[in-house]
């Protein structure tokens, strides 16, 4: 299994008690979705090695997980920091109209007027205001992604038609000529 | 301290007013502020605004949630990276 193939579940924040478990802060929409898991990848560096869940605590989106064979708070320690993983298979299937953030890398924006934006490079998941960068004319643009912004997502032909602000493209503009 | 009530919320005449003359002929276009301070008001939502970071404009969607909070909480000045991973999230 490589990364490629999996999704990011969160991360190891700190040994937890004497027993060998640690707390994870799960960095999803729906941490509950996850309160039966089994096993789980842990990453080394690119690598990804599997464990197996012996005990799971889950409170908001903060999990104390125990792994199997892990009994004492100096082996829990080779956890700290590590990213968890699981793979993309298991995430449910959404409906048209719905995506995962990371699926829309590679779609491509179309206006309500049918000027192709570019390609979707990266996504920005801001406070309260996550945003999507596309490729246009060799410079990023930054564009808000909102459901009222959003008309029509083609997961066939990977094209997300959006409604962009009138004048978004003319800051960009502006800020090439200073 | 919180601010006073009395005072009500502050918000720059400029920005308020370009809004207002927005508001008045049925535009929406992108209005470039520096005012990071401004509180967002209810006026406010529907509207994108460049909000500048020190460095470059970040364009803010404003909704209804956004209403109370400062324009500068939208458009970090710092670690501006947030690459999204691979991750469970996404519109439901």
């Amino acid at each position: 299994m490589t990364i490629g193939e999996c999704f990011q579940l969160g991360y190891v924040t700190k040994v937890h008690g004497l027993n060998g478990e640690v707390t994870a802060l799960f960095d999803v929409d729906t941490p509950q979705n996850y309160q039966e898991l089994e096993s789980v990848f842990v990453a080394y560096d690119e690598k990804l090695v599997p464990f197996f869940i012996d005990s799971f605590d889950l409170k908001g989106n903060k999990a104390i997980i125990g792994f199997e064979d892990i009994q004492s708070a100096e082996e829990a320690e080779q956890f700290k920091g590590k990213k968890l993983f699981l793979p993309l298979t298991i995430l449910p299937e959404l409906e048209d109209h719905q995506y995962y953030y990371h699926e829309l890398i590679g779609y491509t924006v179309v206006d309500t007027d049918k000027t192709e934006l570019g390609v979707v490079d990266q996504i920005y998941n801001l406070p309260g205001n996550d945003l999507i960068g596309v490729m246009h004319e060799g410079r990023e643009i930054l564009i808000p992604l909102k459901d009222e912004l959003i008309v029509k997502l083609n997961k066939a032909n990977k094209i997300l038609n959006m409604r962009m602000p009138e004048g978004l493209l003319d800051i960009y503009k502006e800020e090439d000529e200073n | 301290m919180a601010r006073s009530l009395k005072k009500g919320p502050y918000i720059d005449f400029r920005l308020e007013s370009k809004v207002d003359a927005m508001n008045d002929s049925g535009k929406k276009s992108v209005i470039k502020t520096w005012s990071r301070r401004s509180m967002i008001s209810p006026d406010f939502v529907g509207h994108t605004f460049a909000v500048h970071n020190g460095n470059k404009f970040i364009p803010v969607y404003v909704t209804e949630n956004m209403v109370g909070h400062k324009f500068g909480e939208f458009a970090p000045t710092r670690n501006f990276r947030g690459h999204i991973n691979k991750k469970d999230k996404g519109k439901r």
